[in-house]
């Protein structure tokens, strides 16, 4: 596509042209005249606000959009009562339920059992460290950008499996086992077709892909259709998404948690304060699935008008991954667990290396 | 898939002559009941008269069992019919001394027997002989005393202890290659669709034993029966048997015995009006199944559990209209229902074919939604697998034979009401998984829509003057001594039958209720093993039960 492809020699640590969050705000405060402790509370701050915007949508997600989203499929009204749209209801929930007891079952495994929401909530929220949100709003654009990200992701699978082992509940513990069985069978053709992202883009580095997916696919004319990776490889987006949707655990392949079948899997003897945690946990990794997405296959911030908007077509694309996710749930049963580890092993994980080939060859052959 | 409403019948009747042939001399005497033959036997000759019965005179469907004291014996009752032809019945009567009430199991012949025996030793007392697993099956089992039996203290205090669950498989699986694992599926779980608790033993994901827990709900349906007035007190109580909108079909099993045992006539009028009002509580109930059955399946509140209600509910007005009840109707009457039609009749009439007139449009949808989905096929196919001969053997009625290709319904096969008037089709399916129980709860909705039509064009033309709602029927009813009856209706999970045995006073003396939710539930363990944990939740979703009516 680019001269990328032959960039045998190492990319420069950092695109020259991005300036990051941690700088900007060192230069806005002035805390970047401090030296090495100015820059570090620079990114500190940075770091804060970011984890605040994802916490913040979480918050609106899960008591309101959530329900508003289901109603709307199910042909009911949702929250109404509290303030404008029931959004009020945002604020009753948290009340509520930071104010329940926390019970912890008496054989709970303590260290384990305290760690997991924790484990399981910022696993997720350290992924947004390297994504390009637009707007200037980007932390770290480390040369292993996408590595990084599938890593910290992955460390939710050892904080479920805390959950269902420490709990020392069955239920939890069937929940915590499908958990790892599935991200294993899952992480794998995820990583694997982002992989040829990695081929197309020339670079595991976030910004290198984003700015990647700027140049032109066809010039209509009027509008000009960017080469976004979901275009370029719509066979590739697709087997992301499914494998990402089964990553996060939700339908059709919400198997650790099987309200019906195994109560509420991992979660099931959280309360209070540490199911708020867990489900902060789940909605991040929805949110983050959707980021990875946005910026690998979406072009990132990338949108029409000016490039100062981009955060706002950065989060209309995780909203609407997310949309896509509530609208399963309604939607679609759930697979039983033997088919799941199925379609992951003899389904996506050999669509994936077809792919990955595939597009190894053709970059090859244009290149 | 379907067949008329004419079905074959097997070529040759068994006369009672044919009967006495078979049981020969291990008939002791004759004890007749109003709907069939009765023949005393010993205690110890149950599982060759049983067998004999069932191989040699085509009594394959032990549909009750009923156990009661005497002042002077005990007596159980195995009412026997044939699933090929539900009229040709036969009641086995064994009698056993008080002091010593021993009979002999009828297990080994009838697998439906082992729930029953275990009920009949719960309530009343009596042990079975060589039953496999003689344990309490309602009541807990430290209970002290049988409450059915003339001696039970209902006064002393009872002390129901917690043991803790021991696995039930764990003596003959110790030396197994995997190990095994305990699970408490209820009594408190999303899915078991009230209080049911089922002792499961898993092998990883998969179901190596259950045991269905029942008893959880158990209010002594039958002792109140027993204590209620034929004339109007026992009508409410059958509402809350399976209380989830099958309410005027469970009213109809109590009337149609009751009916029969005091020889009351019920006018045509009538008839055409509970049969209208019976297939809208199958349609209410069978919405409610699909949308449940849904929710085990997508395991979220979903939108096909969504619309399930939401069509249920339409039902639900239209019998409120009728009743002036949503669930708990009391709208029969014994010799006929309570009051006409509601007045305007038009606008009855013109709500209820609104009704009719949309079902097909919502029914195409659940398709497209539901049995369409590819995922739904992959979960339900194959799964859940109930033989017709396992069906058979445990005595399994209702859409859960019908799935399973066992062309058996009441309504059809031991008519009453004004069914046989109507024009429409028994169900059947010949996948005998869940898919095929779902398929045909779907398409009995369709059938009862055909059935409610007919009616409202009877209905619409009745002539004003002939609208007989109920026949003349004395206040105070009191049945013939020594009469004994056993009736059964097509409810809307199966056959529910009623027994009724009359002293001669205005109350039973024996009221037994034949639940098909219990039989069926009681086929589970058949359909599970080897199965997923989600298809052991799929299976029990499939088979509809309502604990109320299981419990009683």
């Amino acid at each position: 596509m680019d001269g990328r492809i032959d960039a045998v020699a190492p990319a420069p640590l950092q695109n020259d042209e991005t300036v990051l969050l941690p700088e900007r705000i060192g230069e806005l405060t002035g805390l970047d005249g401090f030296g090495v402790g100015g820059e570090l509370l620079a990114a500190f701050l940075a770091a804060f606000l970011v984890g605040n915007l994802m916490l913040a949508m979480t918050g609106v997600a899960g008591p309101w959009a959530k329900r508003k989203i289901t109603a709307a499929f199910t042909d009911r009204i949702a929250v109404n009562r509290l303030g404008p749209a029931g959004l009020f209801i945002i604020v009753a929930d948290a009340v509520r339920l930071l104010s329940k007891e926390l019970v912890i079952p008496e054989n709970a495994d303590r260290p384990a059992y305290d760690l997991a929401p924790i484990v399981v909530a910022s696993s997720a929220l350290l992924g947004f460290a390297v994504i390009p949100m637009g707007s200037g709003i980007h932390l770290a654009d480390p040369e292993v950008g996408l590595a990084f990200v599938f890593a910290v992701a992955g460390i939710a699978s050892i904080g479920l499996v805390m959950a269902g082992y420490a709990s020392s509940n069955k239920y939890s513990l069937l929940g915590g086992l499908r958990a790892v069985a599935q991200n294993v069978a899952y992480e794998i053709p995820l990583v694997i077709t982002g992989l040829s992202v990695v081929i197309f883009a020339g670079s595991l580095q976030m910004s290198t892909i984003v700015e990647a997916q700027a140049e032109t696919l066809v010039d209509l004319g009027v509008v000009t259709i960017p080469a976004w990776y979901a275009l370029v490889n719509p066979f590739a987006f697709v087997l992301f998404l499914l494998a990402n949707f089964a990553e996060v655990g939700r339908n059709p392949f919400d198997t650790p948690e099987a309200p019906t079948e195994i109560v509420a899997g991992y979660q099931t003897e959280y309360s209070s304060v540490y199911f708020v945690l867990i489900y902060l946990g789940e909605f991040l990794h929805i949110f983050l699935g959707g980021a990875i997405i946005a910026t690998i296959f979406l072009g990132g911030p990338a949108g029409p008008g000016p490039a100062e908007l981009g955060i706002v077509w950065f989060l209309i694309k995780i909203w609407a991954v997310f949309l896509l996710t509530q609208w399963l749930r309604s939607a679609v049963p759930r697979v039983r667990i033997d088919q799941l580890i199925e379609i992951g092993w003899k389904g996506l994980l050999v669509l994936s290396f077809a792919n990955l080939i595939l597009t190894a060859v053709i970059v090859g052959l244009i290149a | 898939m379907s067949t008329g409403l004419e079905r074959e019948r097997p070529p040759v009747e068994v006369t009672e002559a044919d009967l006495e042939a078979v049981i020969g001399d291990r008939a002791l005497s004759r004890d007749d009941h109003l709907n069939a033959p009765g023949f005393v036997i010993r205690p110890d000759d149950v599982q060759d008269v049983l067998s004999d019965l069932k191989e040699r005179a085509g009594f394959d469907h032990l549909s009750c069992l009923t156990a009661q004291q005497y002042e002077d014996r005990y007596e159980s009752i195995y009412h026997m019919k044939k699933y090929a032809d539900p009229t040709q019945e036969v009641s086995i009567v064994v009698p056993t001394p008080t002091d010593e009430p021993v009979s002999e199991s009828a297990e080994p012949v009838f697998r439906t027997a082992d729930w029953h025996e275990r009920e009949a030793f719960d309530l009343v007392g009596i042990d079975y002989e060589g039953h496999p697993d003689p344990r309490r099956i309602l009541l807990p089992e430290t209970w002290q005393g049988h409450p059915l039996s003339h001696d039970y203290d209902q006064e002393k205090p009872q002390l129901v202890t917690l043991t803790e669950h021991a696995n039930p498989v764990q003596p003959d699986h110790h030396e197994a290659e995997s190990d095994t694992m305990f699970l408490n599926v209820g009594p408190h779980h999303p899915a078991t669709h009230g209080v049911l608790h089922i002792k499961a033993v898993l092998d990883g994901e998969s179901v190596v034993d259950v045991d269905p827990d029942i008893g959880y709900l158990h209010r002594c349906e039958e002792q109140m029966c027993q204590q209620g007035t034929y004339r109007h007190q026992i009508m409410p109580y059958p509402d809350r048997w399976d209380y989830v909108s099958a309410g005027l079909l469970n009213e109809w099993a109590y009337a149609r015995a009751a009916e029969d045992l005091a020889d009351i006539e019920v006018p045509e009028y009538a008839q055409i009006i509970r049969t209208m009002g019976a297939e809208f509580c199958r349609i209410a109930s069978h919405m409610l199944a699909l949308a449940t059955f849904a929710l085990d399946v997508y395991g979220d509140f979903t939108a096909i559990f969504q619309y399930g209600m939401r069509d249920r509910e339409v039902v639900q007005d239209i019998l409120e209209d009728l009743t002036g009840q949503r669930l708990m109707f009391n709208y029969f009457r014994l010799g006929g229902v309570a009051w006409d039609l509601p007045e305007p009749r038009e606008e009855f009439f013109a709500k209820c074919r609104n009704f009719l007139d949309e079902l097909p449009a919502k029914v195409d949808e659940y398709h497209d939604l539901l049995t369409g989905n590819e995922i739904f096929q992959v979960r339900t196919i194959d799964t859940g697998i109930l033989e017709p001969d396992v069906a058979k053997d445990y005595g399994c009625t209702g859409p859960v034979a019908r799935g399973s290709g066992i062309d058996y319904d009441l309504r059809r096969d031991d008519p009453y009401g004004y069914y046989p008037e109507l024009d429409w089709n028994v169900v059947t399916m010949d996948g005998c998984d869940n898919y095929a129980r779902v398929l045909t709860r779907m398409q009995e909705v369709e059938e009862s829509a055909k059935i409610i039509e007919q009616c409202l064009d009877l209905l619409e033309d009745w002539p004003e003057d002939e609208r007989d709602i109920q026949s003349n029927v004395p206040r105070t009813l009191k049945p013939d001594a020594d009469s004994e009856i056993y009736r059964a209706v097509e409810g809307a999970k199966g056959e529910l039958g009623i027994y009724i045995r009359s002293d001669g006073t205005d109350k039973p003396a024996r009221f037994k209720i034949r639940s098909p939710c219990f039989h069926n539930l009681s086929a589970l363990g058949e359909m599970v093993e080897d199965e997923y944990i989600p298809d052991l939740i799929a299976s029990l979703g499939s088979l509809d039960i309502v604990l109320g009516e299981v419990d009683r």
